[in-house]
């Protein structure tokens, strides 16, 4: 866990993406604002939105959704049916994965494209946390004294390097190894 | 005006090339409809506010949501830009869907999206538009890109993109007789959405000269030219505009 940069630091600079990428008002961006429903992002936007808070924090966002991570991991069907539905393994991993989130109600499951929609601002917020918290502990030259250059970019107040953190695809792969080996998936 | 009177559907125009290339043809004279994919997104808003910049050059314009990866749905352009401009003269294929995973990490339904929007979807824009093609001696064209030709990082559109290149080259052989004329343009590195993806998974893009880099502006010029007539004697060619970078071994 690092404590340089805050979460309310993180969730202004989503929010500030957010603002420039989609040319939506401030206002009407909340926490459970979700980014595809409210806001009307596509998936370019996310690629839009990457580049921004990764330029902003210097981190490396995921490429790919943890659904595809689970297919990769698990093998083809393990996260989606050939219906484009949400596997009952995969269903297990959403609410894990968003556990506050509201999900929708259909007889013969979740489609595939409606999991982007639960992407809210503060499940971003929490992804981007996640990746500034893998800060190491020390810097590869031997110090230990990170500092927040400009609120947002940790580097190493002794020889100056930037931090390197876990990018996002790695981070949700080793999460996905943790949530099957911890709690016996379906 | 070099388009008086001329009408263009241009696929995939919300944003990116697509829109910089309806943009030119409306300032060139031609009315232009407006594709996009996804309803009430941000593709959606953003053609909308394109067909209000089009319509204060003084040209019509509308936006049309379709998938072209559906073929009831590129009918159902077609047939709107019909009856709503009274013809068709360019049809520009400019939409594009694909992941950006090397081939082995593609998932079978990767592979069918992969086919279905950027083959079948743009053989299908070909065939339901022939009928309003022929009637103006009307022009296609592809717009593809490096990837075509060479082995690009995490781009398994490049595949497809070298099947449409063939296709262009058929169809302006068996089109020509029927009057119309079917040529592509291929892109190097353009600055635009695109552009931002590449540089999330090809490392060492950002260090890439800017002189290499095309600006949207410079495929749109080509496209205008192609579908101008001044291009009269081009036929199933593909235009390389990527300011020389693959002309040169080294860089």
């Amino acid at each position: 866990m690092q404590h340089l940069i805050g979460e309310e630091t993180v969730s202004s600079e989503i929010r500030k993406a957010l603002v420039e990428t989609l040319r939506v008002g401030p206002a009407t961006i909340g926490p459970e604002t979700s980014i595809v429903r409210d806001l009307g992002a596509e998936s370019l936007d996310f690629l839009d939105l990457n580049y921004r808070l990764e330029q902003t924090f210097g981190i490396r966002m995921a490429r790919h959704f943890f659904l595809e991570h689970m297919e990769e991991m698990f093998g083809e069907g393990s996260a989606i049916d050939e219906n484009g539905r949400l596997t009952p393994r995969a269903l297990a991993v959403l609410r894990a994965r968003y556990p506050e989130a509201t999900l929708p109600e259909h007889e013969d499951g979740i489609d595939m494209d409606e999991v982007p929609s639960l992407i809210t601002v503060q499940a971003m917020t929490d992804t981007v946390m996640s990746i500034l918290d893998t800060l190491p502990a020390g810097c590869s030259c031997g110090a230990s004294a990170w500092r927040a250059e400009d609120g947002t970019h940790v580097i190493c107040g002794t020889c100056r390097q930037p931090a390197t953190f876990t990018n996002g695809d790695d981070l949700t792969r080793q999460w996905l190894s943790g949530l099957s080996e911890g709690s016996g998936l379906p | 005006m070099l388009f008086a009177d001329k009408v263009a559907v241009v696929t995939g125009s919300s944003r990116g090339i697509g829109r910089t290339i309806a943009l030119h043809l409306a300032r060139a004279g031609a009315d232009v409809v407006v594709n996009y994919r996804v309803r009430g997104g941000s593709s959606e808003r953003q053609a909308n506010e394109l067909c209000a910049e089009i319509r204060a050059l003084g040209r019509r314009s509308l936006a049309v949501q379709a998938d072209i990866s559906n073929r009831q749905a590129v009918r159902a352009l077609v047939a709107e830009a019909g009856a709503t401009l009274g013809r068709l003269d360019f049809l520009v294929l400019n939409a594009a869907r694909a992941p950006f995973k090397p081939y082995e990490r593609l998932l079978d339904r990767d592979l069918r999206q992969l086919v279905d929007t950027n083959f079948l979807g743009n053989v299908s824009c070909i065939r339901e538009a022939l009928p309003l093609l022929e009637r103006s001696s009307g022009k296609v064209v592809f717009i593809s890109s490096l990837g075509s030709r060479f082995a690009t990082p995490s781009y398994p559109l490049g595949s497809m993109k070298a099947a449409m290149e063939a296709v262009v080259r058929d169809c302006a052989e068996s089109l020509r007789d029927r009057g119309v004329a079917v040529n592509a343009v291929c892109g190097g590195i353009v600055q635009t959405d695109s552009f931002k993806i590449l540089r999330q998974v090809w490392d060492g893009l950002d260090r890439l000269s800017p002189e290499v880099l095309v600006s949207p502006d410079e495929i749109a010029e080509v496209v205008v030219f192609l579908c101008s007539p001044a291009a009269a004697g081009i036929c199933g060619q593909t235009i390389v505009v990527d300011r020389g970078l693959s002309n040169r071994v080294l860089r």
